[in-house]
Parts: C-alpha cells; structure tokens; sequence
C-alpha cells in the first residue's frame, strides 16, 4: 500500500491537497501500517484485542481508522512502557468503556 | 501561543449563573437562527454556528463549565490567554530525542482558545518502534498526533471536504512551519471515528517516513436532534389531552418536515420511530431511524374554568395510576 510522503524540507508554507486514507485496511496493510508482522496482529485477533474490527473468518479480516489508531496506541504501551498484553487488554477495555459512556454523557446532554 | 479568551456566556447571551436548562434553551434558540440550513447569510451563519456549538460543548458539561469559570475568574479584559508553564500542550507528537512539537490546528471548527483550553486532553501522539514488518532501517517514524473536529449533522448525510491548516513549532528552535491541506470527511461518520490523514503527524528522524494525523469526529449539536449512533431522537413536547387523544403533529426532519399521527393513549417518554430518517451508516449500509421522544407537559397555571373541568375530569376518570400499590 503507497503511502503519500510527507514534505520534509522546510518551507514557510507548504500548501498540499489529500485526502482521508481509505476507510478500511486488509489484516497486511494494517499490520504494516503499524510496523508489526502480519502474524502477530493474526494473534492480536485470535486473542479477541482487536476481534471487533474483523469480520469473522482470518481471510476476511478488515480493520477502520479507528483499529489502526488503537493498534498503534497498543504497541506504543506495549514497546516503550513494557506492559504486558494482559495489562493492556483490561486498560483497553476500560478505555472502550469510556468512551461508551461519554458518548451517552453527551448524548444525554443533547449534544 | 496566546490566544484571544472567548466569553462563552455572552456567546449564548446568558448569565454567568445561568441553569443547565437556560443554557440549553439559549443554545436552540440560537442554533435554530445560525443553523447553516437556515441562515440568510451562509457564511456568516456558518460562522456563528460554530461559534455556539462550541459554547454550548463548554457549558453544557459540567466538568468543563468548571474549568471555563476558574479560568474566567482569573481572566481580565483585553488579555490574552496563555497556557500555565508546565502545562503541556493538548495535542502534541512524542519524540524520543527531545521535547515534543507543538501541533496548532486551524479549520476545525473549533477556535484556538478551545483548542488549547480543551480539546484532546490527555491525548498525546505516539511512535510506534519498527521493528516488525514495516521496520524503519534509518531513523524513527513520526509521532501521530490528534485532534478534534467538528462535523454538523449536514455534513455527516453529504460529507464535505474541509480545508485544514496546521502549524508546528519546535519548542528547541522556535521554527515554526505551517502546512494546508484538504481532508475529505466521508458521508456517514459517527460521533467518536476517528478519520486517518497519512502523512500528516510528526516528522519522522533520518530518512524515516512522518506519522500520520488523525481527525476525531465530534459531531456539531444540533438544535432539535440528539445523535445516538446513526439514530436521531426529536424531543417533542404534547399536551396532556394530545396523548390521550391523539393528534397529528409536524416533526423536523433533515430533509424537511413531515407529518406525525400521534395514536390515542400515547404515554409519556414513549418513542415512534420514523424509519429510515435518520443519518446514514455508512458503507451503503442505508440510514438509521428517527426517535420521536413523547414529553407530555402538564399547564402550570389554570384560571377557574380550567381548574373546573380538570377536577370534573378526575371525578370521572377511572384512571387509577397508583392501583397496584
């Protein structure tokens, strides 16, 4: 998958046009994108961490914005504060609870 | 960088001590009047509807109305708001070789005071180390970083393509550099998507490849409609004898009004839906509904001839709501 290159002479103003990325990845875009092996987010799956964003079975797996973002998230906790994946699958869950319940929060608010 | 303070209160045109639902009420009025839809001039509409949407996103939570007003205590006329020392910036991309760039964005629909007050909170970048598959041989790939940005429910059915501007600064140098680009929003984005811009995030080191941006929806409120998912839920208020003889009522829509037939004994809070109304799922998955929310209001005061008759009507009902007591 081509990534756009990012301008990284500097320039006062650098004017570009892009857009959004795709909306959804294959399981070897996203583990690439996330600088992990393929085999390695197959096991973040089998282990139901990212299970919400596939749909069913291995060969169909597709993952959002939002998978990728979480992914990311996951591996940084995992690599530069070494905590372990069990740690990280309840801090996960506790954040996906949170956001359920701002999401309600506002919804609640009439926002 | 310090940014102009904005007087939320005089925004919505209430008082400092105003209620929850005061604030509510000056938000919808106002909404109702600048909503992009509705509003002479567009621009100028469009303008003012963000300008609203983002006090009412202050004022209307309590926790940030909290911060808002310390704040304001502090503040005095004229200057300017500056960050405390020490405090880091909300958004910012993490680097292993020094302090953070600060990220500023523009185009987001929310102003610089809010984005520095308020938005993305705890949410700093990252940088992944590659050491898997997609390994960086020379250098380290660029934090992500985050941001919010404000989607009105109008651009949620027919998506838009929104002009960002985003200016980093290094806190080492004091090199700043400003970037413009385009972000298309795809029709039918939720509340809390967030939407990947590759490239857009951090510097990467050496020869390494930049993160990337990611924009988190935050959708606009609008005046008559709550969003749950792609559902959208319409508060409507009936008179007491509307519920229990039914009625037939004109409902807001987003593509226009459409008449409601209200059936005889409708209850208070119960919900009809208008089906396939609402905003779209995405992925041609086909839209969600509308929730009509009945809120029976009962009359504050009655003159003689009304307390008349409602003591003739409980002397003839036989509505007993406290029977299985």
């Amino acid at each position: 998958m081509k990534e756009p290159i990012f301008p990284t002479e500097t320039s006062l103003m650098l004017v570009c046009v892009t857009e959004a990325a795709p909306r959804s990845y294959s399981l070897a875009d996203t583990a690439s994108l996330a600088g992990i092996h393929p085999e390695m987010l197959r096991y973040y799956c089998r282990l139901g961490l990212f299970g919400e964003s596939h749909a069913g079975l291995e060969a169909e797996w597709i993952f959002d914005d939002d998978a990728l973002y979480k992914l990311r998230q996951f591996e940084n906790y995992r690599r530069t504060h070494g905590l372990k994946r069990k740690t990280l699958r309840f801090i996960f869950s506790l954040f996906r609870d949170i956001e359920i319940l701002q999401a309600e929060l506002r919804f609640l608010r009439g926002s | 960088m310090p940014v102009e303070f904005k007087d939320y209160y005089v925004t919505l045109g209430v008082a400092r001590g105003a209620s929850d639902d005061e604030i509510k009420k000056a938000f919808r009025k106002l909404a109702r009047k600048y909503h992009p839809d509705v509003a002479k001039d567009k621009k100028l509409g469009e303008e003012k509807f963000k300008e609203i949407n983002e006090a009412h996103e202050v004022l209307s939570d309590p926790i940030k109305r909290k911060q808002y007003d310390e704040l304001g205590a502090n503040w005095k006329e004229g200057a300017a708001y500056q960050r405390p020392s020490g405090q880091q910036p909300h958004r910012n991309g993490t680097s292993r070789h020094g302090p953070a760039d600060e990220f500023h964005f523009g185009g987001t629909g929310f102003s610089d005071f809010f984005e520095q007050m308020f938005s993305g909170r705890g949410r700093s970048g990252y940088s992944p180390q590659g050491n898997g598959a997609d390994s960086e041989p020379f250098g380290e790939r660029g934090g992500d970083i985050e941001g919010d940005i404000l989607v009105t429910l109008d651009e949620v059915i027919k998506g838009a393509v929104r002009d960002i501007s985003l200016q980093s600064s290094d806190p080492l140098t004091g090199q700043t550099k400003n970037y413009q680009f385009k972000v298309r929003i795809p029709a039918g984005v939720r509340e809390g998507q967030r939407i990947r811009v590759p490239g857009k995030g951090g510097e990467g080191s050496g020869q390494a490849v930049p993160g990337d941006l990611y924009l988190r929806v935050r959708l606009a409120a609008h005046p008559d409609f709550r969003v749950r998912g792609a559902d959208l839920y319409y508060d409507l208020d009936l008179a007491p004898w509307e519920g229990v003889l039914g009625t037939t009522v004109v409902v807001p829509t987003l593509k226009g009004q459409l008449n409601l037939k209200i059936p005889p004994g409708t209850n208070n809070a119960q919900q009809l839906r208008i089906r396939g109304h609402g905003l779209p799922k995405g992925n041609n998955a086909g839209n969600g509904d509308i929730y009509v929310v009945v809120d029976v209001q009962l009359p504050k005061a009655t003159n003689d001839e009304e307390r008349g008759l409602w003591e003739k009507l409980a002397h003839a009902s036989a509505f007993k709501p406290r029977s299985d007591l």
